[in-house]
């Protein structure tokens, strides 16, 4: 048995793991087929902001990555910082993850080297994962080509979680910290936070630290002074 | 190696998830014995690396090496495993694309073939829409050259022109293994031009494609506006016409209709056969998905589920399959059968954010555009036919393609009674089959708005 080496990295990784699944068992699954090789090549996923999907598509890399697979992460949310010529022999990689592709839907350049993009990976039996805010029928793509391409994979709308999936994914990702979460706090943060996942893993990384500090409990009197009556930052 | 993965652990520590997997994670090392060589996809991606991570990657070299032992240099390429599938069985959605790496890998072999195996005429289902399209693709695939030359394929996204297209090469190339056969989109073979220029390798380019036996070239629309790759497809097209090779084009629209084409180029690929593909009609819809999940997952699908899908699925082929991909992968993840039932929950969100797409105002708005009136004469009691007949053309598309009920169409037609509604549709149905003029109307419209 290996000892850690001191400096590895306390805070709790992306990864499948930490994904607090809820409705979305079977989207995961999926996606971890699609990597090991056993699945689909094309996986379309799409839903609301802070539901998980950018979460996803990092898990996705880092799997790959620790099963020695070339991948990429594209946020095409940045597309203004970005240029199309980005996409540009990406069919090299193994894995191709697309995020956030409604923010290019429309623009001529980008749709057109995705398009290019789309059938030289599918030649080359690459892999391709690709999120949106809607379905691709709804991304109001200017070229008909591409739409077609991009409905033509498996695609899940990703569910957003129930209140106890929220609330158990909370003690998790408390527990993945270290942190001890009294179960009446962990209510206490649900019912005032934003309901999406990524604020409240932000406002859960606030805690930690805060708790650190002060040497103190999570207690509800605790977290209302750190995060102010309205959680505000 | 040891170096680099720590060098890698050292930065996944360091930096934000989004921002490693995006530059750091596509990087693939060579360690040679005092330097590392990291190989970036592409340009882009390693200039970026250059200016804002080499000098973080170099700090963390030195780190673990001690100082100036081993230094990162970027280039340019991938591993040659790099892309492999890592497992057999992978499913693919289908293949679409230049032989570009092929011809680059090995230059002085020239073309290899490119067609897909699997895009048969055999797995190609017929139907009234796609039948001339798939006769005549017979008759070249058994006489290249000689039956008809060009063929050019016209239709819609995803209703089979690429299949085709490889089901040609597929049995030209079963008559004749050692027949030179090309697919190529047409932006593959822009692309392909391009890198040829730069590389002042242009002469090979051209001998290479005026020398196959059959050219398959996909969407030629995509020539439009790219005056130097015009001018050499049109002179590669006339030393394989006059050399009677075989040439199939397939576009979105009619040649005639190609915008953005040199006039030379346009009459040409009409000189030949040209034939449409239509969507295809329920029938064929549920036949092809019958097909495709035997075909593609050895799956029997029960008929009432065949038929739920093809009614919901108008648009294309593609997204038929989508569909099936999606029944299939839930049946396969909680073991259940695949029932009606079962197939609608599976679907339930995708159909939904289908419907959300066809409002009776988005009918109506597009309607109106295509006949270029207004909204508002549709709502209208104007009894002009130029009116009526697009008015009529809305509600029949609206019953269609909505949910709504005649009497709410109707409502949402200016009041109009649902008995007119009715009448509006059984006009629709007969001018359909009298006149080509309203039937392709109709098509034009019906895929406007499903796609």
């Amino acid at each position: 048995m290996q000892q850690l080496p001191l400096g590895i990295s306390l805070k709790p990784g992306i990864s499948f793991d930490s994904f607090i699944l809820g409705g979305n068992a079977q989207a995961v699954s999926s996606l971890q087929d699609c990597i090991r090789g056993d699945g689909e090549s094309f996986i379309f996923l799409w839903g609301g902001s802070g539901i998980g999907k950018t979460h996803l598509l990092q898990s996705a890399c880092r799997q790959a990555g620790d099963l020695g697979q070339a991948a990429a992460y594209i946020p095409l949310r940045q597309a203004a910082d970005l240029a199309p010529a980005i996409f540009e022999d990406l069919d090299r990689l193994g894995l191709l993850c697309l995020d956030d592709v409604e923010q290019i839907a429309g623009n001529p350049a980008w749709e057109q080297a995705l398009f290019n993009l789309f059938n030289r990976l599918m030649a080359r039996k690459a892999r391709l994962l690709v999120t949106a805010d809607r379905s691709p029928a709804g991304l109001g793509l200017a070229l008909p080509d591409l739409a077609s391409r991009l409905s033509w994979g498996l695609n899940y709308r990703l569910q957003p979680l129930s209140e106890e999936d929220r609330f158990e994914g909370l003690l998790k990702k408390a527990a993945e910290r270290g942190l001890k979460m009294p179960e009446e706090t962990a209510r206490y943060l649900l019912r005032r936070c934003p309901r999406d996942t990524g604020t409240l893993l932000d406002i859960l990384d606030r805690l930690d630290r805060a708790s650190l500090a002060a040497q103190h409990r999570l207690t509800i009197p605790f977290v209302r002074t750190h995060l102010g009556p309205d959680f505000k930052s | 190696m040891d170096q680099w993965k720590r060098c890698v652990s050292c930065l996944e520590e360091e930096l934000p998830p989004q921002q490693f997997n995006t530059w750091i994670r596509p990087l693939q090392a060579i360690q040679e014995s005092s330097r590392i060589r990291l190989l970036a996809p592409n340009k882009f991606v390693l200039d970026w690396v250059n200016s804002h991570y080499l000098s973080r990657i170099n700090a963390y070299l030195n780190d673990i090496c001690g100082n100036g032992t081993l230094s990162a240099v970027l280039e340019i390429g991938s591993r040659p495993s790099a892309a492999k599938t890592p497992a057999p069985g992978v499913l693919h959605p289908g293949m679409k694309g230049a032989p570009k790496q092929a011809a680059k890998e090995s230059p002085a072999a020239g073309l290899e073939s490119n067609i897909n195996p699997n895009f048969t005429i055999d797995t190609f289902v017929e139907g009234k829409s796609n039948q001339l399209a798939r006769a005549a693709s017979i008759q070249i695939g058994d006489n290249p050259g000689v039956a008809y030359n060009p063929l050019f394929i016209y239709g819609g996204v995803g209703l089979g022109k690429t299949h085709l297209l490889h089901a040609v090469g597929n049995m030209i190339l079963n008559n004749n293994p050692s027949a030179r056969v090309v697919y190529l989109h047409s932006e593959g073979f822009v692309a392909e031009m391009v890198k040829a220029l730069q590389n002042n390798t242009i002469e090979n380019f051209k001998r290479r494609y005026r020398s196959v036996n059959a050219l398959l070239i996909d969407d030629v629309q995509f020539f439009a506006g790219k005056e130097r790759s015009q001018e050499e497809f049109f002179h590669t097209f006339n030393a394989l016409f006059e050399s009677q090779q075989q040439i199939i084009l397939t576009s979105d629209r009619f040649p005639k209709e190609v915008t953005g084409l040199e006039e030379r180029l346009r009459s040409r690929f009409g000189w030949g056969l040209t034939v449409a593909i239509e969507p295809p009609d329920l029938e064929t819809r549920v036949a092809i998905l019958k097909r495709k999940a035997m075909q593609l997952f050895n799956l029997d699908l029960p008929n009432e589920v065949a038929f739920f899908i093809g009614k919901r699925v108008r648009s294309n082929v593609r997204e038929l399959e989508g569909a099936l991909r999606r029944v299939i992968a839930s049946a396969r993840f909680t073991g259940k059968p695949i029932s009606l039932d079962f197939a609608k929950e599976a679907l339930k969100d995708m159909l939904a954010a289908h419907d959300k797409q066809v409002t009776i105002e988005n009918i109506q708005k597009t309607v109106a555009e295509y006949f270029k009136i207004r909204t508002a004469d549709l709502l209208s009691s104007k009894r002009s036919r130029t009116i009526a007949r697009p008015r009529q053309m809305a509600m029949t598309l609206a019953k269609e393609l909505t949910t709504h009920s005649l009497p709410e169409i109707g409502d949402a037609f200016g009041g109009r009674d649902h008995t007119t509604v009715l009448y509006a549709t059984r006009k629709i149905a007969e001018l359909k089959e009298s006149d080509n003029r309203i039937a392709e109307d109709y098509g034009n419209l019906l895929r406007t708005l499903t796609n």
